[in-house]
C-alpha cells in the first residue's frame, strides 16, 4: 500500500541520494527530518533525539543504496530511527511510560454532570476557519506554547499521523503502540488543543 | 444511550472514521438533538486543522540546521577518503 506514496519526484530524490547528491541531501534532511525527530522524542529526550536523528542520517548514506523502495522513503526513514531509539531504551533498561487509561482530559471531564450531560458546554463556535484564524499571530505563539507542552507521546502520536499523515497502522508500529492506545494519545492531544483555542477566543489569552 | 459525555469520549473516533456502523449512528442521533455536542465536535475539528496548519509552517531551524551540518560533513568525509567505511 506504500506503493501509492512512492511519488515521481520522491523516486528522483532516492537516485540523487544514492549518487551522494550533496543538494538532495540537503531537501531530505529539511523535509524528512521534522517527522524522524518527531520518532526520536516520543522515545528520548530532545537532545538524545536530536542525536540519534543525525546518526540516522548519517548511516542512511550507506544504507540507502540498499533502499529497495519497498516502503516509502518516509517509512524507512521512521523505522530506523525507531529501531535505534529502542536499542538505546534497552542498552539503559528504560522504557517510554505512559499513561492510556483516561480518554478524556481532567478539565474537560470536570465539564460534565453525573449524569453524563455538558455542565460547562462549549460556549463559543470557533466559527472563524482555520487559516483565518492562524493569521493571528497571537494564537499561532499560544499554539507553539501549548503543542511544545504536550506529554512527549502525545506530541508524536499528534505529529506523526495529522502533521506528517502517516497511517495508523504505521504510527502504531513506528511507536510501537496498540492500536486503541494511539486513539486515546491523538484525542487527548487534540483535547488539550481545543481546550486551549477555547480560553484563547474567549479571553484573549493564552 | 448515549450521554454527552460518552460522546467526548469517541468524539475524534467519530471525526476520524473508525467507529463502528452502531456508534457511529447512536453519535449522528445524539448529535441532531444536542446543539452542546454539536458545537464540541466543530469545535475539535476546528481545533484538529489549526494545528496540521501551525505545525507544516514551523519547522525547528536550529535542530534542523545542526543536522544539516552533520550530514554535510559526513558526505564530503566518504567522499575524501572512501577507506574508511563505518
Ligand atoms: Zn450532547
Amino acid at each position: 500500500m506504500d506503493k501509492a506514496v512512492h511519488t515521481e519526484s520522491e523516486a528522483a530524490l532516492i537516485d540523487d541520494l544514492k549518487r551522494g547528491d550533496s543538494l538532495a541531501y540537503r531537501k531530505a534532511v529539511r523535509d524528512y527530518s521534522p517527522a524522524m525527530l518527531s520518532v526520536a522524542r516520543f522515545y528520548l529526550d530532545h537532545s538524545s533525539a536530536e542525536e540519534i536523528v543525525q546518526d540516522c542520517w548519517v548511516t542512511v548514506i550507506d544504507a540507502i543504496q540498499k533502499f529497495e523502495g519497498r516502503s516509502g522513503l518516509k517509512t524507512w526513514l521512521h523505522r530506523i530511527v525507531a529501531n535505534r531509539c529502542k536499542n538505546t531504551l534497552r542498552s539503559s533498561n528504560r522504557e517510554v511510560a505512559t499513561d492510556f487509561s483516561e480518554s478524556l482530559e481532567p478539565e474537560l471531564a470536570n465539564r460534565f454532570n453525573s449524569t453524563g450531560r455538558w455542565d460547562l458546554p462549549p460556549k463559543l463556535k470557533f466559527h472563524e476557519s482555520a487559516d483565518t484564524l492562524m493569521e493571528k499571530g497571537a494564537l499561532s505563539d499560544c499554539l507553539d506554547k501549548h503543542l511544545s507542552a504536550l506529554p512527549e507521546s502525545q506530541r508524536s502520536a499528534l505529529m506523526l499521523y495529522e502533521a506528517h499523515q502517516h497511517k495508523s497502522e504505521d504510527v502504531c508500529n513506528i511507536l510501537d503502540i496498540s492500536a486503541s492506545n494511539l486513539r486515546v494519545l491523538l484525542h487527548r492531544a487534540r483535547q488539550r488543543i481545543f481546550l486551549m483555542v477555547e480560553t484563547f477566543q474567549e479571553s484573549g489569552e493564552c | 444511550m448515549l450521554m454527552c459525555r460518552g460522546l467526548a469520549e469517541i468524539a475524534s473516533d467519530y471525526i476520524d472514521g473508525e467507529l463502528n456502523g452502531r456508534q457511529n449512528l447512536s453519535v449522528k442521533l445524539h448529535l441532531m438533538m444536542c446543539r452542546h455536542c454539536r458545537t464540541f465536535v466543530g469545535n475539535l475539528r476546528t481545533s484538529i486543522h489549526l494545528m496540521k496548519a501551525h505545525s507544516s509552517a514551523h519547522p525547528d531551524a536550529d535542530v534542523l540546521r545542526r543536522i544539516d551540518a552533520r550530514v554535510t560533513e559526513a558526505l564530503s568525509a566518504k567522499k575524501s577518503g572512501k577507506s574508511n567505511d563505518e
